[in-house]
């Protein structure tokens, strides 16, 4: 059995699974009966002045079968007084000294309500804060979450307030509501973050109700925009929890979130820089019991690597992330069908001839039956076939042998520039 | 002609020219793809290309990172 601990910035817990600050953290009987079933930490559901709800919250798109592919919500942060939060945090903290409890934290863009909350939360024995700069709905129309959270002065500058009077380490949880997550992460490392945490959730609207013309979902006739998150936002978060990760500015633990549903999508966020992770979406759609499935999947990923500690694999496949600019041109890839399996179905014919590059024929043998066959020449290795193929194995993309060495876009570039300035040395 | 079929034959008239000791001069990229300029060794003769095959635009480049190393 592989070590499963995690240390996020001095913050440690006996497994990399965390409650995102959400419904699932919103009390003292949820977060032990969590603890209890095997989650490692929670982030308590956002503490602050407490706020009103409204009824109907919450919609999902289901997709082909699949429920809850993505989830959107308008609700706020907690709705229950303060000292309320803080006793059962005191009392979930005693019960379970061993596991990670940080506590999400929201105030206005103000210092003493920052130096305020922080000296409170604190007392009650957390292992570290997070700051929500991320609530997309609700609490930005009050200059906080998203709002304050897409200014990186304002990152920056509440980061410092909270650090002038915490003694727990500080993560600073992020917003995707902007054009460029590095530059209020960065904005968060120099406010003194000790970590940062990403992702919240995304600007949405669900869907119109065709017969009502209603918004999904609607509270009396009327909608706002939500938070989208759930299994369809992972591909987002995780190129935002690597872009951060690859950052040379940008040098704190990263809490990855986002999408996140099994022990292969929290592999996947490690590998990508991730110090941890957290789960909202995923247990609110299963409960709390998934975390024993992702417990043991990551055991079994990590025994049968031979990796002693979990870790070992922070980062791991940071190096592989670049830009478009450093891949190689020569590389080479193509489709090959496999027609002992293929249930000539014919998708990927229509999918290559209709909006590719018309390289997938039709042929048909002695006995009259019909197959495919890539025209390898002509495929360039786009992946679309194999990606509408409804069969495991029915089509392979295979590498080409190039006799050409690789060459980047960025090389190409350089050496077409270098002979438009200089015109080459032709004599050499 | 296929895509194929277009960068072989444009990939031939590269050959031809570099098989000959002719080395790339100078490339403008273009809309309409790259105008590439060789010249011969002696610098008397030059001669010109329009190539415009994505993959045949990659193979004169890799011609001219082989011809001439940037950093390398
Ligand atoms: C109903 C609901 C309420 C949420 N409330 C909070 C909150 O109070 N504070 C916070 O930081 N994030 C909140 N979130 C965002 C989650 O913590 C998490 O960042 C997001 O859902 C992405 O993770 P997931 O895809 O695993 O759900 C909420 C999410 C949902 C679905
Ligand atoms: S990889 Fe793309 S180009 Fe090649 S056969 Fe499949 S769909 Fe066609
Ligand atoms: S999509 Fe897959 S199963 Fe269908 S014809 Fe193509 S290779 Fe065969």
């Amino acid at each position: 059995m592989a070590d499963l601990r995690i240390n996020l910035a001095g913050i440690k817990s006996p497994n990399p699974f965390w409650l995102a600050s959400a419904p699932p953290t919103n009390s003292g009987y949820q977060v032990q009966r969590a603890f209890e079933a095997g989650w490692g930490g929670a982030v308590w559901k956002t503490l602050g002045d407490p706020i009103l709800n409204t009824s109907s919250r919450f919609a999902a798109i289901s997709f082909n079968g699949q429920r809850v592919a993505g989830f959107n919500n308008i609700e706020l942060i907690t709705d229950r007084p303060l000292d309320v939060n803080l006793k059962e945090i005191y009392e979930t903290k005693k019960k379970f000294p061993n596991h990670a409890i940080v506590a999400s934290l929201m105030v206005e863009p103000k210092q003493e309500k920052w130096h305020e909350i922080v000296k409170r939360v604190e007392d009650v024995g957390v292992d570290g804060l997070e700051l929500n700069f991320g609530c997309p709905h609700g609490m930005a129309e009050r200059g906080m979450g998203s709002a304050s959270g897409q200014v990186p002065a304002l990152v920056e500058k509440q980061t410092l307030w909270v650090k002038e009077v915490a003694k727990t380490p500080v993560i600073v949880k992020l917003t995707p509501n902007i054009t460029d997550i590095t530059a209020t992460a960065e904005a968060a490392c120099n406010g003194g973050a000790d970590a940062i945490s990403m992702i919240n959730t995304i600007n949405s609207l669900m869907g119109v109700d065709l017969d009502t013309w209603n918004t999904i979902p609607h509270v009396a006739g009327k909608g706002a925009h939500g938070g989208y998150c759930g299994p369809a936002v992972k591909p987002i978060a995780l190129n935002m929890v690597a872009e951060c990760a690859r950052h040379s500015q940008i040098n704190v633990p990263i809490s990855g979130i986002g999408g996140i549903s099994n022990w292969r999508d929290a592999v996947e966020f490690m590998l990508m820089g991730a110090t941890g992770v957290q789960i909202c979406t995923a247990a609110m759609h299963h409960g709390f019991r998934i975390v024993e499935d992702m417990i043991e999947g990551l055991n079994h990923y990590l025994d049968g690597k031979g990796i002693a500690a979990v870790s070992d694999i922070i980062g791991k496949s940071v190096p592989k992330y670049s830009d478009w600019g450093n891949l190689d041109l020569n590389y080479n890839i193509v489709a090959k069908i496999n027609t002992d399996v293929c249930i000539n179905c014919n998708k990927c014919y229509i999918a290559c001839e209709d909006t590719s590059h018309q390289c997938i024929e039709m042929l048909s043998d002695a006995s009259g039956k019909n197959y495919l066959r890539v025209w390898e020449e002509d495929c360039v290795g786009c992946n679309l076939c194999a990606i509408v193929c409804p069969v495991d194995g029915a089509i392979e993309m295979i590498e080409v042998p190039n006799e050409m060495p690789p060459m980047t876009w960025n090389e190409r570039q350089a050496v077409i520039n270098a002979v438009i300035t200089s015109k080459v040395d032709t004599t050499k | 002609m296929t895509e194929h079929q277009q960068f072989l034959a444009e990939r031939d008239k590269i050959d031809f020219f570099i098989q000959k000791g002719f080395r790339i001069q100078s490339v403008n990229e273009h809309l309409d793809g790259a105008t590439v300029e060789f010249v011969h060794p002696n610098g008397d003769v030059t001669e010109v290309l329009l190539i415009s095959n994505a993959n045949a635009r990659k193979y004169f480049s890799s011609l001219l990172i082989k011809q001439n190393p940037i950093g390398k």
